[in-house]
């Protein structure tokens, strides 16, 4: 049995935003459950606005107002063995003895979260500084090469500015950047959808590659299924804020369960194919309001009476797969 | 007389300056030819890396960017010297769609404003009654339709539908040639095919030419007829598509094409290594082949002199190799 570091139990949550006067909230993050095992990539998939992005803030503890969590656990074994329940932290705990040390984000976009009047070298500086690491200067030069060389960068990169760079280089940056502390858990928040093919693969691969030699743990989100397949474990499938499906990739891949897993994969388009492929009919839920009973049943194909009036559980089909289906109990 | 129904890109030139002052210039287009015949319907792939020139040729066409040397020829007329109801009739035949089209809209404007504003003023229809027509018409087009969309503001949609809505948009006009400028790059993969299959009957129902600028060469296969590949300013490669993608003639189209993921688990260690593309301005610089620095058969004559055109079996390539580096 593999060893879990992470454990995520009926997490729920979401934003609480005002239209008008009404108070609203945003249900982003519905009843999740899963564990990140040690030394593994586990991908979350799902279209925009299914709470990918929002389940990555939670785990990494940025509980940021309109941000809130309203019940469940989320707790990390640390490098020194210590279990510590990351939603009962304050903040200032949280960026202390979390980030960048056990988790470290890698954020969408990352191309632009560089801060433009600083030269590279500066901006490693910083964080050095902010975790009371002191290194004289050459030393840090000397360690800083080191880490961009391993991402392929040449080593003038650590004076320039960040506008110098072009998208594909600033990205890799922010990677060398996240992984300066040697961190257990990486959670990369869409890292490779704003640059082309070719940039994709060798941020992809380099990560990978890091990965494989620190025995560190990758959450991978993004809605591209091929990255997926690509670099994934395992793959959790979100929709509308709840992880309908979970299991190994070549699973998911291969069989999918979940109708709307099951979409999603055929909708998928290959190199060198041109039949004809059909896309998922409807328009993602309103998270605001979402619809009662299981959330995907307004697009699913195979909606029963059930499905319209209550939510699914979960069925454990074995010890890492599960759907979030009415399909699968009754036969069970 | 034959140019009357082409659309002739010839030897387009653009540059652009860099440095502090922006004195010094770089071709961003080197000298690009295109023919496209008017008569034939089909869908054109522009496929590229970023910084490849695919927008700026794009951006040539549309007439928002004017070439330094070479011109662009519709219908015979040089579509960067039109003036008064010329330029209005070019409009009306060409119409573009953007990548994103979150910020194609106006957040505070109502969507069918645009509608309204295309059909008066570009294609000067004043009765009431037949705008709200043809407005319904192009909506039902994409599988929209007026009541939906009347009154909304651009955050009410999702990307998708979106999309859609700036295609109708587009074929307001009637136009015979739309620009697709990365459609469906930001969109997730269930709305995706959805959009291609309106390119699609675009092509096939109204007898539209699409000229489809992409990175994603899965989908380009499965929308496009013909593909054109880019580097660095310069056209490599450009033939039938399944020409191109069961034999790429040219080293760069054949590492794109390698670099392509599938979706498919169990092809995740056959994929060949990626040589990382070093600094963009160094490449446009080089006099010959702009892929000579990251060309495993590049030998000294690729790196002083541009390759001409060389018909290969049907497909257009530029590479030294094909002539046994020698002219």
């Amino acid at each position: 049995m593999p060893k879990n570091i992470l454990s995520v139990e009926n997490l729920n949550g979401g934003y609480e935003v005002f239209v008008g006067r009404r108070r609203v909230f945003v249900h982003a993050v519905d009843d999740v459950t899963f564990s990140l095992h040690n030394n593994e990539v586990l991908g979350v998939a799902g279209e925009s606005g299914c709470g990918k992005s929002t389940l990555a803030k939670m785990i990494y503890g940025a509980i940021i107002p309109p941000l809130l969590v309203k019940g469940g656990s989320i707790s990390i074994t640390t490098k020194g063995g210590e279990v510590l329940n990351i939603n009962k932290l304050s903040i200032d705990e949280v960026r202390r003895k979390i980030w960048w040390i056990e988790i470290s984000y890698i954020p969408q976009n990352s191309m632009n979260v560089l801060n433009p009047l600083k030269r590279i070298k500066d901006q490693f500086i910083d964080v050095f500084r902010y975790h009371g690491i002191k290194m004289d200067k050459t030393e840090t030069v000397e360690h800083l090469r080191d880490t961009l060389t391993t991402l392929g960068l040449p080593p003038e990169v650590i004076n320039a500015y960040p506008h110098q760079l072009s998208g594909g280089m600033r990205q890799r940056v922010v990677i060398a950047l996240s992984l300066v502390f040697n961190p257990r858990i990486i959670l990369a928040d869409e890292p490779t959808t704003a640059v082309d093919v070719v940039t994709q693969r060798t941020i992809l691969s380099l990560l990978k590659e890091w990965r494989e030699n620190n025995k560190s743990s990758l959450v991978l989100i993004s809605h591209d299924m091929s990255v997926h397949a690509y670099m994934d474990d395992r793959i959790a499938i979100m929709y509308a804020g709840n992880v309908v499906e979970l299991g190994s990739s070549l699973d998911i891949f291969k069989e999918p369960l979940h109708p709307y897993t099951r979409a999603l994969i055929e909708s998928l388009i290959r190199k060198g194919d041109k039949s004809i492929r059909k896309g998922l009919a409807g328009q993602p839920p309103d998270l605001i309001n979402p619809p009662p009973g299981c959330r995907f049943h307004p697009r699913c194909p195979y909606v029963m009476n059930i499905c319209r009036s209550e939510e699914p559980v979960t069925t454990f089909l074995d010890n890492d797969r599960y759907v979030r289906c009415w399909l699968y109990t009754s036969s069970r | 007389m034959e140019n009357e129904n082409m659309l002739k890109i010839e030897s387009v030139t653009k540059l652009y300056g860099y440095g502090i002052l922006g004195l010094k210039k770089f071709k961003a287009l080197d000298s690009v030819s295109m023919n496209v015949n008017l008569e034939r319907p089909k869908i054109a792939v522009l496929a590229g890396e970023t910084g490849s020139g695919k927008t700026t040729l794009l951006r040539i066409i549309m007439g928002i960017v004017k070439p330094e040397i070479g011109r662009v020829l519709y219908r015979g007329y040089d579509i960067h010297k039109l003036k008064g109801s010329t330029a209005r009739w070019y409009r009306k035949e060409v119409q573009p769609i953007f990548q994103d089209p979150y910020e194609a809209f106006n957040p505070l404007r109502r969507v069918d404003s645009y509608f309204y504003d295309t059909v008066t003023n570009i294609c000067g229809i004043k009765d009431k009654d037949e705008i709200m027509y043809r407005i319904d018409e192009s909506l039902r087009f994409v599988g929209l339709s007026l009541d939906r969309v009347s009154g909304k503001y651009p955050h009410e949609f999702s990307g998708g539908e979106l999309q859609r809505i700036s295609i109708a948009r587009a074929l307001l006009t009637t136009p015979r040639i739309l620009l697709a400028d990365e459609p469906v790059s930001m969109l997730d993969a269930t709305l995706r095919v959805g959009i291609l299959n309106i390119l699609k009957d675009l092509k096939e129902k109204l007898n539209m030419i699409i000229i489809y600028v992409t990175h994603d060469l899965s989908t380009a296969y499965y929308v496009g007829d013909d593909i054109s590949v880019m580097y660095r300013g310069t056209l490599v490669e450009h033939g039938p598509i399944s020409k191109v993608y069961q034999e790429p003639r040219h080293p760069y189209t054949s590492a794109l094409l390698n670099s392509v993921l599938e979706p498919d688990p169990s092809l995740r260690d056959k994929y060949p290594a990626v040589k990382p593309s070093s600094l963009e301005l160094k490449e446009f610089l080089i006099a010959g082949c702009r892929y000579a620095n990251r060309c495993p058969y590049a030998k000294e004559i690729c790196w002083t002199t541009l390759p001409p055109y060389i018909d290969v079996d049907g497909v257009n390539v530029r590479c030294w190799k094909h002539l046994d580096y020698k002219l």
